[in-house]
C-alpha cells in the first residue's frame, strides 16, 4: 500500500497577465521527506510556495494537504502545515512571547502558555522572550520564526529562504534546529534556498523548477548526474543557464 | 472552547497589544474625538448665542458628532484592523495559519466594540463637562440608532479593507476620507433637506441619512420614530451584505492575482 502523501498537487498552473509563472506542475510529498525546491529566480519557487499555502489561487490544478483539499479545506489543512520565510518580519510592538501567543491562538491552540514554554525551552530561546520582536538580530527572528511555526506540530514545514542574509554560524544553528525538529517529530521539510550546500546538508531530494516547470527531481547527487555535473551547484548554474538561454530564444 | 473562538480571541489579543504598546493610536480614540467635540459644541454655542430661537443646535451637533463618531469608529476597527497587517508586513504570517477570513473580521470588528466603548466614554466626558450635554438624556432610544450606525460602519470598513485588497496601501486614504463622505451626506447636523438640490437623493438612499434624522426626532423631544428605524435597518442590512460581498470578491481576486507578494 502506497504511503499517504503530505502534499500531492496536480496540473498546478498559475499565469501572472502574459506570464506563466508556474506550468503544470505535479508534485507530491511524502511524509518525513526533506525536499528542496530550486530554481532559479522567476522559476516560480515562492509562487508554489504560495499556492500550496493558500496565499495565492492556482489558475488550475488541484492541491491536497495533509489529506484535505485547498482551498475548500484551506483551515484544516493549515492546521497541519508551518512556514517560515526569512524575509518576513515579525509583529511589531510585540513582546516574543507576545507573538508566540498570539500565533498559537491562530493554530487554534487553547492552552498555549505550556506549549509556548516547551517551545522556548526547546529551542534554547529563553532569553528572548521577553524582548520585543524589532529589537530582534535576523538569525534570533528567523529562529523564532520557526518557534513561531512549529507550536502546532505541523506535520509540513514550508521554509522559503529560511537562512538568507543570516551569518554562516547562524545559518548553522537554523539548520540544525531543522533537522532536530525533523528527526524528533518526523516533520516533512519543503525549504526553498539559493544556498547549494545548505540543500545538500538540509535535504534528501531536490525539485528543481525553470519557467514554472519541473526540470529535475531527484537525490542532489541524482540530479548533479542528471546534469553531467559534480555537485548541485554546479547542476543549479546549468539550469539557470538554458533557463536565460530559453528566455533570450523566446524574447 | 471552540477553536473558531480560540482564534477570535488571539485577534483580539493581538490587537489589544498593539493598541497598548502605540500611544499614538489613542489619538483616534480619544484625541482626535475630543477635538470635535470641542470645535462642533464651541460652534453650536456661537449659532446659538447668535440666533436665540434655535436652542437646539448645540445638541444637534453634539449628539450628531457623538454617533457620527460611533460610525467612524466602528469603520476603523474593520478597516485599520487589516492595515495593520499590512503595515507590520504581518499579512502573509496571517494568511498561511489555518485563521478563517471571517474569524479575522470578526476579532477585529468585537476588538473595535472596546474602542468604541473607550471612545464613547471620552465624548461623553468632553460633552458633559465642556457643554453640559448629556446624550444619555435622550433615552435609551438612542441605542437602536447607536447599532445600526455601527453595521453601517462595518459596512464601510469592509469597502475599504476591499479597495486596500486591491489597490495596496495607497488607497489607505479611502480610509480615512470615506466616513466624512457620509458625514456629508447624512444629514450628521442638519437635516438632509438642507443639502444642494443634487445631493439629496443620494442622502435619502443612505441608511445613516435616516439614522440621524432619528436622532434629531430623539432630540426634539419626540418619540423614535420607528417606521424610519425599521427602513434604516433594512437597507443597514443591505449595506452590510453589499461591503461583506465586496471584500468577499476583493480578497479573492487578492488571492487569485498574488497580490500578497506586496507585503512580503
Amino acid at each position: 500500500m502506497s504511503r499517504p502523501s503530505v502534499v500531492r498537487a496536480r496540473g498546478l498552473t498559475k499565469r501572472f497577465r502574459e506570464r506563466t509563472a508556474v506550468d503544470d506542475l505535479n508534485l507530491t510529498l511524502l511524509p518525513g521527506e526533506r525536499v528542496g525546491l530550486l530554481g532559479p529566480n522567476g522559476a516560480g519557487k515562492t509562487t508554489t510556495l504560495l499556492m500550496l499555502l493558500g496565499a495565492v489561487t492556482p489558475d488550475a490544478g488541484t492541491i491536497e494537504m495533509a489529506g484535505h483539499s485547498l482551498p475548500r479545506h484551506r483551515a484544516a489543512a493549515l492546521s497541519k502545515v508551518g512556514f517560515v520565510a526569512g524575509y518576513l518580519p515579525l509583529p511589531e510592538n510585540l513582546k516574543v512571547r507576545e507573538a508566540l501567543t498570539i500565533f498559537a491562538g491562530f493554530y487554534g491552540i487553547r492552552r498555549p502558555k505550556p506549549v509556548i514554554d516547551r517551545a522556548i525551552d526547546r529551542f534554547g530561546i529563553a532569553h528572548l522572550a521577553d524582548q520585543q520582536s524589532r529589537e530582534l538580530s535576523s538569525g534570533q527572528r528567523t529562529l523564532v520564526s520557526i518557534v513561531k511555526s512549529t507550536l502546532h506540530d505541523p506535520v509540513l514545514l514550508v521554509l522559503d529562504e529560511p537562512t538568507a542574509s543570516l551569518d554562516p554560524d547562524v545559518a548553522k544553528r537554523v539548520r540544525e534546529s531543522l533537522l532536530d525538529i525533523h528527526r524528533e517529530q518526523g516533520t516533512t521539510l519543503l525549504v526553498t534556498s539559493h544556498n547549494m550546500r545548505e540543500v545538500e546538508t538540509l535535504c534528501e531530494r531536490v525539485v528543481i523548477l525553470a519557467h514554472g516547470r519541473i526540470a529535475a527531481d531527484g537525490t542532489p547527487a541524482d540530479v548533479a548526474a542528471s546534469f553531467d555535473t559534480d555537485d548541485l551547484e554546479a547542476a543549479f548554474l546549468e539550469v539557470a543557464s538554458r533557463s536565460r538561454a530559453e528566455m533570450g530564444e523566446l524574447r | 472552547m471552540n477553536e473558531s473562538l480560540v482564534r477570535i480571541r488571539a485577534v483580539m489579543l493581538r490587537h489589544w497589544l498593539v493598541l497598548r504598546r502605540s500611544p499614538h493610536r489613542w489619538f483616534e480614540i480619544s484625541f482626535w474625538p475630543f477635538m470635535d467635540v470641542l470645535l462642533w459644541g464651541s460652534l453650536g454655542v456661537y449659532i446659538a448665542k447668535r440666533t436665540p430661537n434655535s436652542p437646539a443646535g448645540t445638541p444637534y451637533l453634539l449628539a450628531g458628532i457623538t454617533l457620527f463618531w460611533t460610525f467612524t469608529q466602528a469603520q476603523f476597527s474593520i478597516a485599520l484592523g487589516v492595515n495593520e497587517e499590512t503595515w507590520t508586513r504581518n499579512i502573509l504570517n496571517v494568511l498561511t495559519t489555518p485563521i478563517r477570513d471571517a474569524e479575522y473580521i470578526i476579532g477585529i470588528a468585537l476588538f473595535g466594540v472596546l474602542k468604541l466603548a473607550l471612545c464613547i466614554g471620552t465624548l461623553t466626558i468632553a460633552t458633559v463637562v465642556l457643554f453640559g450635554f448629556d446624550l444619555s438624556t435622550v433615552g435609551w432610544s438612542v441605542i437602536p440608532i447607536a447599532l445600526l450606525l455601527i453595521v453601517n460602519g462595518w459596512a464601510l470598513g469592509l469597502f475599504a479593507v476591499g479597495l486596500v485588497l486591491r489597490f495596496g496601501q495607497s488607497a489607505e486614504i479611502l480610509i480615512w476620507g470615506l466616513n466624512y463622505v457620509l458625514l456629508a451626506l447624512s444629514g450628521v447636523f442638519f437635516p438632509a433637506a438642507s443639502l444642494p438640490n443634487g445631493f439629496r437623493p443620494v442622502a435619502s438612499v443612505l441608511p445613516t441619512t435616516k439614522l440621524f434624522a432619528a436622532l434629531r426626532a430623539l432630540i426634539d423631544g419626540r418619540s423614535l420614530p420607528w417606521s424610519t428605524i425599521g427602513g434604516a435597518a433594512i437597507s443597514s442590512l443591505v449595506f452590510f451584505c453589499l461591503g461583506v460581498a465586496f471584500a468577499a470578491r476583493l480578497l479573492a481576486l487578492f488571492r487569485s492575482r498574488g497580490f500578497v507578494t506586496r507585503y512580503s
